[in-house]
């Protein structure tokens, strides 16, 4: 389950984001290795809401994403949640 | 007052993505209608033909450039590197105060605000809507988005008159150089095929129906078995420039704007009203400050639709007699709206350079009401010093322009 969610987000960012494979390291930094902006996080979460089915828009740890690693983290948590 | 001439074109339609590809395809009269299989699902939509473009590699525009960009924007992005090459500007010399766009289209991107009205509407949820919807769908997104392609820091201007955008484009682009207020400005306009778009004027029973089967046959301008219009898409931009300016960095001048007008007909929303397509044409023979008989080609708007084409036809009577030659390229590209007077005006200075006026496609039996003018049926050879190009918008804009051949 772990693996499939981290593979469904790179998948996220290789689709919407055009972002390479080889650059999908958990460690990897959202906005400084990956280069998102303010605008590429609304059509990130837009993207995870359909992909995990799940509503995200307003849940306030988004702020504190990061790296892929938080992002598997928080998407695990809230499997675990419903 | 300033002198401002043209140094750039690039185009991309239904014929190709450079003006070569497009002036060969005129040169050995392709029609770039086709048949639109997949619009057979929309009830009521009786035109099922368009001439769509065939998009180069979109990944060759950088994702953060490209994301806000509907299928008009990228058109232009398309159109614009090939006018600037042809400028010979490179795109880090474009961005100064002195520099800018003027960009036009019937209205955002029909794409775009067809998927963001199926998103939104079905559950009238926001919450899965792209943050780049709005980008895509506003009225300016074709200057827009050029402007933040190219870095352009100086006027930002969107044309937004149907049919007539980027020939007000063109119009306001020489006003802005030719008034000191800019001394370089991309001039242009975009549109998209999309069922939406033929569907407006379908339902105005204005597109044409009869050739679903055999759409090379239309749009058949100022022919007596015209249906009506096919839309198009594409874009094109053209680089104005300041006289001096040009000749400093010791450019190419590919032509002369001299005179423009634009005019509202002030009659009615959508039937064409031949006095104000007079009175446009005339009032930019006097911007320009020549007489008529000195304009030695008339770029038609000619859509063949049944209306428009015998007002225009009744106008440039009026205005120029029988003698001045008169052609429409709406049956090689179809009706491009937007982007249609940048485009034509490209294909028509360079007719103008190789003194060759292309004739009518699809024009075979000349209808009795527009047979008072001078139509271009065979390839004619033809010294041309002015040009004359029309569009004539729904909503009852008229924009005329003249440009003369720089010797």
């Amino acid at each position: 389950m772990s693996d499939q969610i981290e593979t469904m987000i790179n998948e996220v960012f290789e689709e919407s984001f055009e972002i390479e494979k080889e650059d999908l390291k958990p460690e990897a930094n959202i906005f400084e290795d990956l280069g998102l902006d303010s605008l590429d996080v609304v059509d990130l979460v837009v993207a995870l809401q359909k992909k995990f089915s799940v509503e995200i828009r307003t849940d306030e740890r988004i702020k504190d994403i990061r790296t892929l690693e938080d992002l598997s983290k928080f998407i695990k948590e809230l499997k675990s949640e419903s | 007052m300033r002198r401002v001439v043209i140094t750039g074109t690039g185009s991309i339609s239904a014929l190709g993505n450079s003006m070569d590809e497009l002036l060969n395809s005129i040169e050995n009269r392709v029609c770039g209608t086709q048949q639109m299989p997949e619009w057979d699902k929309y009830k009521g939509l009786q035109s099922l033909v368009g001439a769509p473009v065939t998009l180069p590699d979109i990944k060759t525009i950088p994702r953060k450039m490209r994301r806000s960009m509907g299928r008009m924007s990228l058109l232009t992005v398309f159109a614009a590197n090939e006018a600037l090459k042809s400028a010979k500007i490179e795109h880090d010399a474009i961005t100064n105060e002195r520099y800018g766009c003027v960009a036009g289209s019937t209205m955002g991107s029909a794409e775009a605000l067809n998927d963001t009205f199926e998103t939104m509407l079905p559950d009238h949820d926001l919450s899965l809507l792209s943050s780049m919807s709005f980008f895509k769908c506003i009225s300016h997104t074709v200057s827009m988005n050029l402007a933040h392609y190219l870095g352009i820091t100086g006027c930002v201007m969107a044309t937004s008159a149907a049919c007539a955008s980027s020939l007000q484009a063109m119009g306001t682009g020489f006003e802005l150089i030719r008034y000191n207020k800019q001394d370089l400005v991309l001039c242009g306009g975009a549109e998209e095929l999309h069922p939406t778009v033929t569907g407006s004027f379908d339902i105005l029973f204005a597109t044409s129906t009869k050739f679903n089967d055999n759409p090379e046959n239309t749009p058949r301008p100022f022919d007596k078995n015209r249906d009506g219009l096919v839309c198009g898409e594409g874009a094109g931009i053209l680089v104005l420039e300041e006289l001096e300016h040009a000749k400093k960095r010791g450019a190419k001048i590919l032509a002369e704007v001299v005179g423009y007008n634009t005019c509202g007909s002030g009659s009615h929303v959508s039937q064409p009203d031949r006095e104000a397509m007079i009175q446009c044409m005339n009032s930019a023979l006097m911007d320009a400050s020549i007489k008529p008989e000195k304009i030695d080609f008339v770029s038609a708007h000619a859509t063949a639709t049944l209306q428009g084409d015998t007002e225009e036809a009744a106008a440039i009577f009026e205005v120029f007699g029988s003698k001045t030659p008169v052609n429409s390229l709406k049956g090689y590209i179809g009706h491009t709206l937007g982007a249609s007077g940048a485009i034509e005006l490209a294909a028509s200075i360079e007719m103008m350079n190789k003194n060759t006026i292309y004739p009518t496609l699809n024009l075979d039996d000349v209808d009795d009401k527009c047979s008072m003018i001078y139509h271009v049926k065979t390839k004619l050879k033809k010294d041309i010093k002015f040009i004359l190009k029309n569009c004539f918008a729904f909503g009852g804009i008229n924009a005329s322009i003249i440009c003369k051949k720089y010797e």
